[in-house]
């Protein structure tokens, strides 16, 4: 093989490890893996790159001049957050309002719960705030909801509560009042009379002002988005800068970007990074977007099986589906993330059988990355899902990770019989293979109401399987749902970090707009509407453009996409209405915004859901600015005959399928030519992934290198 | 067969159940069964559940879960922030007779009270007359019929398959308002039915899945918030027929046979579930967990004088725990019904019942109307919990049945210590003040205020950790404060803050969660009322812990507020040092359960919403976590050393520092304090006994005595027997 030119390259760190994908020009990858490296994230970085171009025998030295492009989604803002080692932050916000970081709203105790445990009230707790009590100051003074003050700003108190912060050593000072998106004079005014104090003392403190870091509705999703920011998103830009500096040092000439959660990447310049907080199961949605437009198959549904968690989202269009604030971890965030539903159900959860009915029950519990009772060295003494499909012969005990972690099948054996078996009365197998039926049906039910939730049907979809327990599961939990066509990609383990590599290069702003659609041509009501809409996108348009000048990207180069967030009057939840211009003239401008809000609203929650008698009501205005980047390539392979498969075949293994034991045949994934097909049960295997292929089924790889697995023909 | 059908039944002409039966016919007959055999349906054996457990299973979850999605998705379409944000929305799959099969979250004390409904319906022949067809639409919000109160609205869909009506999909909201006397959604004020509101006695409102458009007009004419009304009406419909839809795909898939035997199997399987948990967790007994909550309006000018009256409302709470695992729940003693809008129906009871267990008992289990057959209820015809009137009022049936689904957690709690489960143990919650009313448009006619972050009360104490602070009610188990942003936006006033309450958590060896002060400014008139239990302690602590304070009212009317802003002077953030803030008018007592009074821009408000119930003695809580509650403000200095005989010193920083040596010694004063003060109970007994038949109470308490005795012939006997009175003794 020649040396490969490779032009992109995407590095996801995740928890435990940092996945790297590299692509040639002509679309061949190679897939890495090292150990996260959480007190320095460059160093994973390196060895997983490294690990990755080792299949090709090339060296960084001489692999990285040659890139276009390449992002990096990391863990360690995530860490910082989870683990409090975070900025000492002081905060300022209006009296009264100094305890809401204690109380969490009530709902923080329970966030991200599972059913049982939500209902369960023992089971709540709250958590430990990012900033204590002593370092939070209210300050007099109050504007109301339609942004009059109603209390002046109480500018002693301001000065007071800054000399007390720097007194209590801060590093930055966030200051949040209520109803600032409509009205920051307060917040503006007690920026300046706190920077004066701060530079009377000499001190380098910085400041940040909710109206600008995040000017949407909310105390407390605000105050949390501001925070976290300064908390753990900031500190950990030193990471990054060192990520980067690795890449210069092997020299690179792009300019390493990261992944953002609402599917985008952005610069490690960029003012605020708290977008970037979550972003590594959003990796694989932009993914799973970019191959969408790529076979042109415009709607997608992805499911990405974890250890832990079950992750679905859809691509509807070609377009990753965007809500405009979603939660992290207990946190209520005021940020736009790629819509994901996320269920507790991994290949780690625990299966029991209760005391009380006697009935299966699978998590919410989970082993994570400690497997379960196969794993002899986890730790763990209940039975998991993984150690259900070793029992069942789908796993190979001696090839788990490529053989890196030895798996004790009997122990897992003997564990189902105690703990499973014995209650309900039937076999090891039996069970194993129920509490995967089980299992893969939940997960099913999950993916289906993800669908039908958005006012879709399966039929309308092509379903992507990936993520550790992807390739494993998806013929099951597919089976029966309708979808058209089930994808699998071969580098299925590191599809996260290629996904990074196909995202735009863009910034997303919003702000919080909140006014009454005007209806009719009430030409006044119109125009104010009209103008105030304009200066948002105005505004957002410079902040953007600001941001890609850091870059050095000239505004000329920038695609401008804005779009409004719009509901019912009265209604809490809206829905995003692109709109085509960004600069609207006159009323007649405003009509196809209701109309677009009635199309899609009728399509998701049924046209007996409309209700146009209450009006509509625009909530936030939003603009996105992409820019050309380089991505990768879908590597096309010349097709080989569907059974030539001979090479691939490794010795074969008894598995229990369709309720008996029976020979399977083993394939070496990286083996298979495209062009090949599989007739199942088989197993196919790579160091990182195991794809099973039930009975019934058949998987196709195609000349991108992606299973397609299909109902097998009778006859 | 899933069900054992009459020869009779069977020939029944022109039915819409299983095999032409009646619905009528069909739910006698799985009540004939019940009674006679022990077992759902007369379900013996669950031949599903045990031939095939895994398909068992999996059927099963598909229904729980895509009811539970049915309600995420419906609420999207929510529009009342009491259902978007809160969550006051249930979805239930029924039986065709009505059982409910699979709940979703939400708010579960509707478990039974849709069921209720549909049986209604069932019962009186509502197949003939008005009839019941695919695509039909029913709403109910009558508490006669089945439901906690008017605010709480259901709807109602048929699901048919091939012409059999196969089972039911229901689901409930809770409403802002719902149009009575005066505005809010758990509404103070009204005396009899006339007053309690819209009145939608499980009537047929739509036909081929869409709302009559008369149905549509009375409502949106008949409440004060029509827009959220609408909304409302729209998610309850769109889950419904979420649901429907599940169920047909699932009969598609499984077989209608399959479909109805797993519903019937289900329902059979959650009392055998119930019951197994029972056996597991109690011990067999009889459980006492009596509560008492006031409601005095003898003052007040505005009501009737029939109405205008001091109350106290009797809540005898005794459980029955029997060997074979079930509860039967008795309320023997509870007094009369009254002219007021706190009166309970039996469904209202069961309803706050399930709330507690659901969220204590079992939560990691299927929760279903199979619990409702392993628990009986008693309740005294003619009491305020089961009035058998057709014109009480319900608006605010809240106000008894919280503290009662709080007491509720006492019986279980003990329960729990004597098997072990110690940290299932929680003392209770805490009762919250209400702040509703009505904000005055342009036209002089109110529109409704109801502030819903009461459901973030102070959680009881456990046996292992304290109660859990400002975010817990023993009503609903999905609480959420709401952002203060949401909460302006829609109501006539704006926070001045909202606060940790220092000394609001019951003491104990653990203490009661803490609870909160609101206090909020008036910024355009409007009429408001104080609404909490005042005058007596609604709750008591567990195992030797102390209650949280009883609640009080502090409110001010044309205030100094603006000079105190221009001035720049501090404004109060929580409740205040009275007469420190100069104003017209100071309201600071224990007249915590008012009627409407206006309120003009610049007064203020106080919103206290209460910690929990402590367990344990105080006396033997650890110095440290004295400490750190004294250093971070939520206990004073006073109740440190009085309550819990902890002393301390102060440091360089100012910090509370635990004088370990001090401490042993107060601790050693209070143990003699209390032997010094202690007298032999049969003195003691005597003392009372003497009071008793002197009738020495103040009226209220005599009157709910004397209405006790007279509802039960059997709590007489035992007050007599207890007291050692003459069989003859009366108030």
């Amino acid at each position: 093989m020649t040396a490969p030119a490779i032009r992109v390259l995407g590095v996801d760190a995740g928890g435990t490890m940092t996945d790297t994908i590299a692509v040639d020009a002509a679309g061949r990858f190679v897939i890495g893996k090292a150990q996260t490296t959480p007190a320095d994230e460059s160093e994973g970085f390196v060895a997983s790159v490294q690990d990755a171009l080792a299949y090709w025998d090339v060296l960084p030295d001489s692999a990285f001049p040659q890139m276009a492009s390449g992002v990096f989604s990391g863990t360690a803002m995530l860490n910082r957050l989870l683990e409090r080692k975070g900025r000492r932050l002081g905060v300022i916000v209006a009296r009264g309002f100094e305890d809401q970081l204690l109380m969490e709203q009530g709902i923080g105790t329970w966030l991200g719960y599972s059913y049982a445990d939500t209902l369960h009230v023992i089971t709540h707790r709250h958590h430990e705030p990012l900033v204590p009590r002593v370092r939070v100051t209210g300050v007099g003074g109050r504007i109301d909801p339609t942004g009059e003050e109603v209390i002046p700003l109480y500018e002693s108190d301001v000065e007071q509560a800054t000399i007390e912060l720097l007194e209590a050593g801060v590093e930055c000072i966030c200051i949040s009042f209520p109803f600032s998106w409509r009205n920051p004079d307060h917040e503006r005014r007690a920026q300046h009379i706190a920077q004066a104090v701060i530079e009377a003392a000499g001190e380098d403190v910085a400041i940040r002002i909710s109206s600008e870091v995040c000017p949407k509705r909310l105390e407390l999703a605000r105050l949390n988005t501001m925070i976290i920011d300064a908390y753990a998103a900031e500190p950990s830009r030193e990471h990054l800068l060192n990520v980067r500096k690795r890449t210069t040092d092997f020299g690179a000439t792009f300019d390493l970007r990261i992944m953002a959660a609402a599917g985008t990447t952005i610069s490690i310049d960029a003012p605020h990074l708290v977008s970037t907080l979550v972003s590594g199961p959003i990796g694989g949605c932009v993914g799973a977007r970019y191959l969408s437009q790529r076979l042109d198959q415009p709607n997608i549904a992805c499911a990405d099986i974890g250890g832990t968690s079950f992750d679905v989202a859809l691509v509807v269009g070609g377009e990753n589906e965007i809500r405009p604030a979603g939660d992290i971890a207990h946190f209520k965030m005021n940020l736009p993330m790629v819509r994901m539903d996320s269920v507790g159900a991994g290949t780690g959860s625990f299966v029991r059988v209760s005391p009380f009915s006697n009935r299966l029950e699978i998590g919410p519990d989970s082993a994570g990355s400690r497997i379960g009772t196969s794993n002899p060295d986890g730790g763990i003494d209940t039975v998991t899902i993984t150690d259900c499909d070793v029992a069942l012969g789908r796993l190979d005990p001696d090839y788990f990770l490529g053989g890196e972690l030895p798996l004790d099948r009997p122990r897992a054996e003997a564990a189902i019989y105690e703990q499973l078996a014995r209650p309900l009365g039937i076999s090891v197998e039996e069970v194993a293979s129920g509490v995967i039926e089980l299992f893969e049906s939940e997960l099913g039910r999950q993916l289906k109401s993800t669908v039908t939730g958005q006012g879709f049907g399966a039929r309308d979809f092509t379903l992507l399987g990936y993520g550790g327990g992807g390739p494993l599961h998806v013929a099951g939990f597919s089976q029966g749902l309708g979808f058209d066509d089930v994808l699998v990609p071969s580098w299925a383990a590191g599809f996260s970090a290629f996904g990074c590599v196909c995202a735009d290069y863009a910034y997303r702003l919003d702000r919080q707009f909140d006014q009454p659609l005007p209806q009719g041509d009430s030409n006044g009501e119109a125009g104010n509407f009209i103008q105030a809409l304009n200066d948002i996108w105005a505004n957002l348009r410079a902040r953007i453009a600001e941001e890609f000048r850091r870059s050095g990207v000239a505004e000329s180069d920038i695609q401008w996409q804005p779009s409004l967030r719009v509901q019912y009057t009265g209604q809490l939840n809206d829905i995003e209405v692109p709109v085509a211009s960004l600069e609207f003239t006159g009323p007649s401008d405003l009509a196809g915004i209701a109309d677009t809000f009635e199309a899609i609203y009728g399509k998701v929650y049924g046209n007996a859901a409309r209700s146009p008698e209450v009006g509509y009501y625009v909530t936030l205005g939003i603009l996105t600015g992409s820019t050309e980047i380089e991505k990768p390539v879908l590597v096309v392979e010349p097709m080989a005959p569907a059974d030539d498969i001979e090479n691939a075949r490794k010795p074969t293994r008894e598995v229990y399928a369709d309720g008996r034991w029976q020979p399977v045949g083993i394939f070496d994934l990286d083996a298979m030519r495209a062009g090949n097909r599989i007739v199942g049960p088989a197993v196919l295997e790579a160091p990182s992934t195991t794809f099973y292929v039930p009975p019934g089924r058949t998987a196709t790889l195609d000349q991108h290198r992606i299973f397609h697995l299909r109902e097998s023909e009778t006859g | 067969m899933a069900l054992k059908l009459d020869d009779a039944f069977q020939t029944a002409d022109a039915g819409i159940g299983a095999d032409g039966a009646c619905l009528r016919s069909m739910l006698e007959e799985s009540e004939r069964l019940f009674a006679e055999t022990g077992y759902y349906c007369g379900l013996e054996s669950l031949p599903l559940k045990e031939s095939a457990p895994i398909r068992y299973e999996k059927m099963h979850s598909r229904l729980r879960g895509g009811v539970v999605t049915s309600r995420e998705t419906a609420m999207r379409v929510a529009a009342s922030p009491l259902v978007a944000n809160m969550g006051e929305v249930c979805f239930v799959l029924c039986t065709a007779e009505g059982d409910s099969v699979a709940v979703s979250t939400g708010i579960i004390v509707h478990v039974n009270t849709m069921s209720q409904a549909i049986k209604y319906m069932v019962r009186n022949d509502y197949e003939d007359n008005p009839g019941i067809k695919p695509g039909d639409i029913f709403v109910n919000n009558d508490c006669r019929i089945s439901n906690v109160h008017p605010a709480d609205v259901q709807t109602h869909v048929p699901i048919f398959h091939e012409g059999e009506l196969v089972a039911w999909a229901s689901g409930v909201t809770h409403e802002f308002d719902v149009g009575a006397t005066v505005p809010g959604s758990s509404t103070v004020g009204p005396i009899n039915r006339f007053e309690d509101g819209i009145d939608l006695p499980a009537l047929r409102c739509g036909e081929n899945d869409r709302l009559h458009r008369d149905y549509v007009d009375r409502c949106m004419n008949r409440v004060r918030t029509p827009e959220y009304w609408m909304l409302d009406e729209r998610t309850r419909l769109a889950g419904c027929h979420m649901i429907r839809q599940l169920a047909l795909e699932m009969i598609a898939d499984e077989g209608v046979d399959t479909f109805k035997q797993l519903l019937h199997e289900a329902v059979e399987d959650g009392r055998r579930s119930f019951t197994a948990r029972v056996r597991r967790t109690m011990v067999p007994g009889k459980y006492r967990a009596p509560v008492f909550v006031d409601c005095l309006f003898a003052d007040e000018p505005s009501l009737p004088p029939e109405a205008a009256v001091d109350t106290l409302f009797h809540i005898p709470v005794a459980v029955d725990v029997t060997a074979a695992g079930t509860l039967n729940v008795g309320l023997r003693g509870a007094n009369e019904w009254g002219l007021h809008c706190f009166n309970c129906t039996p469904e209202a009871i069961r309803g706050g019942l399930w709330a507690v267990l659901a969220q204590t008992f079992m939560s990691n289990d299927v929760v279903n109307d199979g619990a409702s057959f392993a628990v009986g209820l008693d309740l005294p015809l003619g009491s305020w919990a089961n009035p058998g009137h057709q014109l009480t009022a319900h608006t605010d049936a809240w106000y008894p049945l919280t503290p009662l689904a709080h007491a509720l957690a006492k019986p279980l709690s003990r329960g729990y210590l004597a098997r072990g489960y110690l940290e299932e143990i929680i003392a209770g919650w805490g009762s919250p003040n209400m702040l509703q009313g009505g904000q005055l448009s342009d036209s002089g006619i109110g529109t409704a205020v109801c502030n819903m972050e009461v459901v973030c009360s102070g959680g009881g104490a456990g046996l292992v950790a304290d109660g859990l602070d400002y975010a817990s009610i023993g009503i609903i188990s999905v609480i959420d404060m709401g952002d203060i942003e949401d909460w302006e936006s829609m109501e006539p006033l704006i926070y001045l803050g909202r606060t940790v309450k220092c000394d609001s958590a019951g003491a104990g060896r653990y203490r009661g969660g803490l609870g909160f002060d609101s206090l909020r400014m008036v910024v355009d008139p409007c009429s408001l009322q104080n609404h909490a239990p005042g005058k007596v302690f609604d709750g008591s602590g567990l195992f030797g812990g102390y209650p949280p304070g009883t609640a009080y009212r502090h409110n001010l009317h044309d205030t100094a507020l603006p000079e105190m802003f221009a001035a720049r002077q501090p404004y109060p953030t929580a409740d205040w040092e009275g007469g420190s803030v100069p104003a017209g008018e100071e309201q600071l007592d224990d007249h915590t359960n008012t009627l409407l009074e206006s309120y003009c821009r610049h007064d203020l408000y106080l919103s206290v919403i209460r910690g929990g119930p402590g367990a344990g003695d105080p006396i033997e809580r650890e110095p440290a976590a004295v400490e750190a509650d004294l250093r971070s403000g939520v206990l004073s200095a006073r109740l440190a050393r009085n309550v819990y005989g902890v002393e301390t010193t102060t440091d360089d920083a100012g910090r509370a520092v635990v004088n370990i040596a001090a401490t042993e010694t107060q601790r050693g004063a209070i143990r003699e304090q209390r032997a010094a003060r202690g007298v032999p109970v049969a003195d003691w007994m005597e003392r009372e006994r003497e009071r008793v038949l002197e009738g020495r109470f103040v009226p209220p308490i005599k009157n709910m005595y004397r209405s006790s005795m007279k509802l039960s012939d059997s709590w007489a006997t035992e007050y007599r027997d207890f007291w050692n009175l003459p069989s003859d003794f009366e108030f």
